[in-house]
């Protein structure tokens, strides 16, 4: 019997999920087999690493530097995955004008189980640190992060979902202080299925935060997105950019929301979702909600679904370019608007490096044996 | 040897017949221009010609150096030595001009089996042409046409053509919304690329400006979606002087 409870779709903010593989992921056994290569990203300045197997540190493969393993204080009770990834897991505190040497890279390998683990980052005033995060391998990897950035922090979290197959479900509740920034950048461009949860407030005035992300789907995988920005005073600024791919019978769907309380007076608030179609079958569906309760505020928001532009394949193609490659090139200018955000040039190649290989994959694994995991629970 | 042959070659779109029966042969080292008003099936003659998906060829023939040129694709259309001058140069947002051009460059050499260009070569290459035709290598690095003015799209798809250096060239109205300093630069930019014994031209154009800079070789005049009458430079003088509504009369 699993003592997993999983929302119905019913719920509004699970409408578009497919959790119907993480009962099974649950009771599984871990293999414990890890990739030979992992996906460290070679940087001018190395920073810390952090291996987690199944949800636990290698010490033997991990330099912690600054970050520490305990007990982390996060919460998130009410929901009903991210209350699942305990209380326990990584740590990144950093003092006064603080940061780290170099990036900090954390590498979560899931091997044909469930794994939970939460994290905690909170960066003293002035601080700052860039982390990079990503996920292999084929099990359930589900995490809470709690984030606090005091004033004049700056984070860079860039993650990378990159596993064959399985689930990674991510919660942040972040809240971001007085002039401090956060830029939150995902990429997923693996063959796992994902739920991103996120609650960045903006609780300083003047505060960034921004969450982007490029998620790729094919076969009959589903990404799913639901994150609330909300400006709790004053002169905040926030972007969101989603940038949705789906072939084959893949669905994306994003509900992305900017809340504005009634004294947040002169917040900026930017949306936009964007979805391409690669195949008729796929689907896209994309969710900006706007909650504003202050008069003096500029907020916009934009959300289209669309296929390639026929004109732009055919301009490329007129010059040599093969349509596969043209439909490369054009995919991968649709996404890097959520992508170039990311501060390192090396992390930046990396990410763009997935997305090739992503395309590299074409054809599509929906003849293979993965994709048809789930065809008796779709509906 | 006869590089480019078309022969009663007819082409619907949207199931509604435009070229009504064209032939036409160009020879390397030569430059063909084909006037015509508005709707007359220039463009439509410029696209089957490239390979424009939703332009059907219902009729007819036409063969890229004895070979089959409808049976390609566009890319391997280019592949062979054609390009396509674009009357309205597509904006691609997000793809800088440069990775564009090698991306298309280095296609092109592998189908041809020749060796592909490194990130070096191709920029000393693309900075040559970019000089000649008056474009910072600034305006080279943004996304494919963004933000350029009407001019600056049409000078690009010059740089384009001479940094692709092909053997037979399809220019779509090339001219149009050019200024005359501008239609200069384009001019010689043709004739610095084109004019040379191993390559032929097909310049579709509305006025006979251009053609005081790139002197043709023949001129035809296109109405109806068939070709109403061949000659030398002189028959653009006489359609600059009289219009082509006498043309036009004096055929039906």
């Amino acid at each position: 019997m699993t003592l997993l409870t999983i929302p119905s779709n019913r719920e509004e903010g699970w409408r578009w999920s497919d959790l119907s593989a993480l009962p099974e992921l649950a009771e599984a056994r871990p293999t414990g087999r890890v990739p030979d290569e992992l996906p460290w990203i070679a940087c001018d300045r190395e920073g810390p690493r952090l291996l987690f197997v199944d949800g636990k540190l290698d010490e033997a493969r991990s330099t912690l530097g600054p970050v520490e393993i305990g007990a982390v204080d996060v919460m998130a009770s009410d929901h009903p995955l991210a209350r699942l990834a305990g209380r326990s897991g990584w740590q990144l505190k950093l003092g006064r004008d603080h940061a780290p040497h170099g990036l900090v890279q954390i590498v979560h390998v899931s091997t044909g189980a469930a794994d939970h683990l939460a994290a905690e980052i909170a960066l003293d005033i002035d601080a700052q640190a860039s982390i990079s995060e990503t996920y292999v391998g084929e099990g359930w990897a589900n995490r809470l992060t709690g984030i606090k950035l005091f004033k004049g922090a700056r984070l860079m979290l860039s993650r990378r979902l990159l596993g064959g197959s399985g689930f990674v479900s991510l919660n942040d509740q972040a809240d971001v202080g007085e002039g401090a920034s956060l830029v939150v950048a995902t990429l997923a461009a693996g063959g796992a299925d994902s739920r991103l949860d996120g609650l960045i407030r903006l609780a300083g005035e003047e505060a960034y935060a921004e969450a982007s992300a490029a998620l790729l789907g094919r076969g009959r995988q589903r990404h799913d997105a639901n994150l609330v920005i909300r400006h709790d005073v004053p002169h905040g600024t926030s972007r969101q950019v989603w940038r949705s791919v789906a072939d084959d019978r893949a669905g994306c769907s994003v509900a992305a929301r900017v809340e504005v309380v009634r004294h947040a007076q002169k917040t900026d608030g930017e949306q936009s979702l964007k979805g391409l179609l690669l195949a008729r079958s796929a689907t896209i569906n994309a969710k900006p909600e706007l909650e504003i309760f202050a008069d003096d505020v500029k907020c916009a928001h934009g959300a289209t679904v669309g296929e390639l532009d026929r004109n732009a394949l055919f301009y490329l193609e007129s010059r040599g370019v093969p349509p596969d490659e043209a439909r490369a090139l054009l995919t991968r200018a649709f996404v890097a608007d959520a992508l170039d955000r990311i501060g390192e040039d090396e992390v930046k190649a990396a990410f763009y490096e997935n997305v090739e290989a992503w395309f590299a994959r074409i054809p599509s694994p929906l003849a293979g044996e993965g994709g048809d995991r789930r065809e008796a629970g779709g509906g | 040897m006869t590089m480019l042959r078309i022969d009663n070659l007819h082409a619907t779109v949207d199931g509604k017949l435009i070229l009504k029966g064209i032939s036409l042969t160009l020879n390397p080292g030569e430059i063909h221009a084909i006037m015509g008003p508005n709707g007359s099936g220039k463009s439509t003659l410029s696209y089957v010609l490239a390979g424009r998906p939703g332009y059907e060829v219902t009729e007819g023939t036409v063969t890229l150096d004895g070979e089959d040129l409808l049976a390609l694709d566009p890319h391997e259309r280019a592949a062979k030595g054609m390009f396509l001058g674009f009357q309205y140069p597509v904006e691609i947002p997000g793809v800088s001009n440069v990775q564009f051009l090698r991306t298309a460059l280095n296609a092109q050499r592998r189908a041809r089996g020749e060796k592909e260009l490194s990130a070096g070569e191709f920029l000393r290459v693309a900075r040559e042409q970019a000089d000649g035709l008056g474009l910072s290598m600034d305006m080279m690095k943004r996304g494919v046409n963004v933000g350029f003015s009407g001019g600056e799209k049409k000078r690009n798809e010059m740089v384009q053509m001479g940094i692709i250096d092909p053997r037979l060239a399809i220019l779509d109205e090339t001219d149009s919304g050019l200024d005359i300093d501008a239609l200069r630069v384009v001019g010689q930019g043709i004739n610095r690329i084109l004019r040379k014994p191993d390559k032929a031209v097909l310049l579709i154009t509305h006025y006979e400006r251009l053609l005081e800079i790139v002197e043709p070789d023949f001129v035809h005049v296109l109405a109806g979606g068939r070709i109403v009458r061949s000659g030398g430079h002189e028959l653009a003088r006489e359609l600059e002087r009289e219009g082509y509504g006498a043309m036009a009369e004096a055929v039906a």
